[in-house]
């Protein structure tokens, strides 16, 4: 009776499960809801309504583009590095790029609001803040040196062009990766060798050049909500940052989606905890990078970097930014560090619940505060529930996009030498 | 000259394969055995898990080891830079935690790692200069490179070495062997 085999079989039909197409109808009337609620706000809110509308707006487009290119850079690294957990995800991943188009879509949105968002796009908000005593003479000095210092990058002319350029390098990878992916499946097992090398090469580069842009994006999008700062490390901590957000997501949708066929096969509890361990490493580099960027600020103490974590911690923001710590590292670092909380799918998938409720959180942490009448100054007005509402209809309009995409391709990649593996007992390999 | 023989250890079956001796060791567990333990060349979570091994204090440790730098470097540093040594630096307050976080940080990792390494020796009864299955020679050739193990111990109230014998030999093993102290 010795030696038979216990691998499992792939089921026939690999195409997603129709659960997924009411995942979809869920997150429209969602979508729908919170727009409304949005819209509703900013009228309740006035001027000031509005114009928290539109930083939510920003909040809401850079969420969702970091899971859109997040997902991107996480199948690149995927490819480069291999692994059979890429196996899993690769699909989700896959899906997650190709919403490209509703990202670029925001992003043509966010042009309507330059001018009531950025300092640069608008001079006329600095003299808002000064007739409204919102900025002292120091800070208009300082202003209105950094307006015209940094006025070859920031202005709108190059806003878009710099975007425009962004965008279709993003979309070049999306679509070859997309679609080698499909040639690669209908390619024979043979040739699988040829196309890891494909991949490997085409994403290897990929995941440079994308650093690069997603830096300029990050700078212009977040960065410039206040003209006078700067941070070397800005790009990477988006960059980790989305990577945060994207494996959470994922994790929450293979988990979902293991609870009936074909991903109840191929998710086996090997995988799901080595992804708890991965997303407890971004966890931990997320931080690392967040803290380290204070530390060199706070060590300087500098007029000129200072004043942006001052903004952020002064006048109530420290309970914002404790918050957001507890959120973001230690609650999500305790939890992943126990062995039996990765393996429980349920609890996994309330951490990385969390995990996306934290990224969100940073966000309005990082955008709220450039605008002067929030900066040291945290007070409640109805716009602020702006920063709730429009983030929550924008990523459910994404997630709406996203499981249609899910829905077009068989949610497992047949042609790769893991997918024996993953059909294997758990005790098969080392 | 005969060696004397103080009694019999248990019983070792040795499988080919990490899914033959995990359903060796369920069916073990099944049929009311407890003493026993499994023997593998590399972490096999499942055989832990067929033989009832479910928890052990290796992560307690390391979480009270980590804890223990932590506020070993956190308060080493309070007491110098507050108390031993309050130097003005930059007109900072004395107490300035962001300055104490990355040696605390790192005296964390540290202690969590010694904490595990020494805890995992400790827990295993490690180093033991000897152990009965070291009398069988293809244990010694094989465990710790491509055979796997199943031992069912004479202090199990169950043991009996016929019975042992027989009930292993179902098991479909390459081969069983008495295992003597």
């Amino acid at each position: 009776m010795a030696h038979y085999s216990h691998a499992k079989v792939l089921p026939a039909d690999l195409s997603a499960p129709p659960m997924v197409k009411a995942w979809q109808a869920r997150a429209l009337v969602v979508a729908i809801l919170f727009a409304v609620t949005a819209v509703v706000l900013a009228f309740v809110g006035g001027a000031s309504g509005w114009d928290h509308l539109w930083r939510g707006y920003l909040v809401g487009l850079t969420l969702t583009w970091g899971f859109s290119c997040g997902g991107l850079l996480m199948l690149m690294l995927q490819y480069v590095t291999g692994g059979k957990w890429g196996l899993l995800l690769r699909r989700p991943f896959e899906a997650m790029s190709r919403t490209l188009w509703l990202i670029i879509l925001y992003w043509l949105g966010l042009g309507l609001m330059l001018s009531r968002l950025y300092m640069w796009a608008n001079p006329g908000l600095v003299k808002e803040g000064v007739d409204k005593g919102l900025i002292n003479t120091t800070q208009f000095n300082a202003i209105e040196h950094c307006l015209q210092w940094k006025h070859p990058m920031l202005n709108v002319g190059t806003y878009w062009v710099v975007g425009a350029i962004c965008f279709a390098i993003w979309f070049f990878y999306t679509s070859r990766l997309n679609a080698m992916s499909l040639q690669r499946d209908k390619d024979t097992l043979a040739a699988t060798p040829y196309w890891i090398k494909k991949f490997e090469n085409l994403s290897g580069f990929g995941i440079v050049v994308y650093s690069l842009t997603m830096t300029a994006l990050s700078i212009y999008w977040v960065m410039s909500t206040d003209v006078t700062w700067y941070s070397a490390v800005y790009g990477l901590l988006f960059l980790v940052g989305q990577a945060y957000q994207v494996l959470a997501f994922a994790i929450i949708v293979a988990l979902a989606l293991s609870k009936v066929e074909p991903f109840k096969t191929i998710l086996r509890g090997v995988e799901q905890y080595d992804l708890g361990k991965f997303t407890f490493a971004f966890v931990m580099l997320n931080m690392y990078i967040a803290f380290g960027q204070f530390l060199i600020i706070w060590s300087g103490n500098l007029p000129e970097e200072i004043n942006w974590y001052m903004d952020r911690i002064n006048g109530h923001w420290g309970i914002i930014c404790t918050i957001d710590f507890f959120l973001h590292w230690l609650i999500p670092f305790s939890l992943l560090l126990s062995r039996d909380l990765k393996s429980n799918k349920t609890r996994l998938t309330r951490v990385c619940q969390i995990m996306i409720v934290a990224k969100a959180f940073d966000l309005f942490w990082l955008v709220e505060p450039s605008y002067k009448d929030a900066a040291r100054n945290l007070h409640f007005s109805w716009g602020i529930l702006e920063y709730i509402a429009v983030p929550v209809a924008m990523t459910a309009l994404w997630v709406a996009c996203f499981c249609w995409e899910l829905q077009r391709r068989p949610v497992v990649q047949v042609n790769d030498p893991h997918l024996a593996e993953i059909l294997e007992p758990e005790h098969a390999v080392a | 000259m005969a060696i004397p023989v103080e009694g019999t250890y248990g019983m070792l079956a040795e499988f080919e394969t990490p899914s033959d001796l995990v359903r060796a060791a369920q069916a073990a567990y099944k049929n009311g055995w407890r003493r026993m333990d499994c023997y593998t060349p590399y972490p096999v979570e499942e055989a832990a898990e067929a033989i009832g091994f479910h928890k052990n204090r290796v992560p307690l440790i390391t979480l009270i080891g980590g804890l223990m730098g932590l506020v070993a470097m956190f308060s080493l540093e309070t007491w110098i830079s507050v108390l031993a040594y309050p130097v003005n630096i930059a007109g900072r307050p004395l107490y300035s935690w962001p300055a104490f976080v990355v040696p605390a940080y790192e005296w964390t990792i540290l202690w969590a790692g010694l904490s595990a390494c020494f805890g995992t020796l400790a827990l295993c009864g490690l180093p033991t200069l000897y152990h009965p299955l070291f009398n069988v020679p293809n244990f010694r050739s094989g465990a710790t490179d491509d055979k796997f193990f199943l031992c069912l111990e004479a202090t199990d109230p169950k043991f009996e070495i016929v019975s042992a014998r027989e009930f292993l030999e179902e098991q479909g093993p390459v081969s069983v062997v008495e295992v003597e102290y």
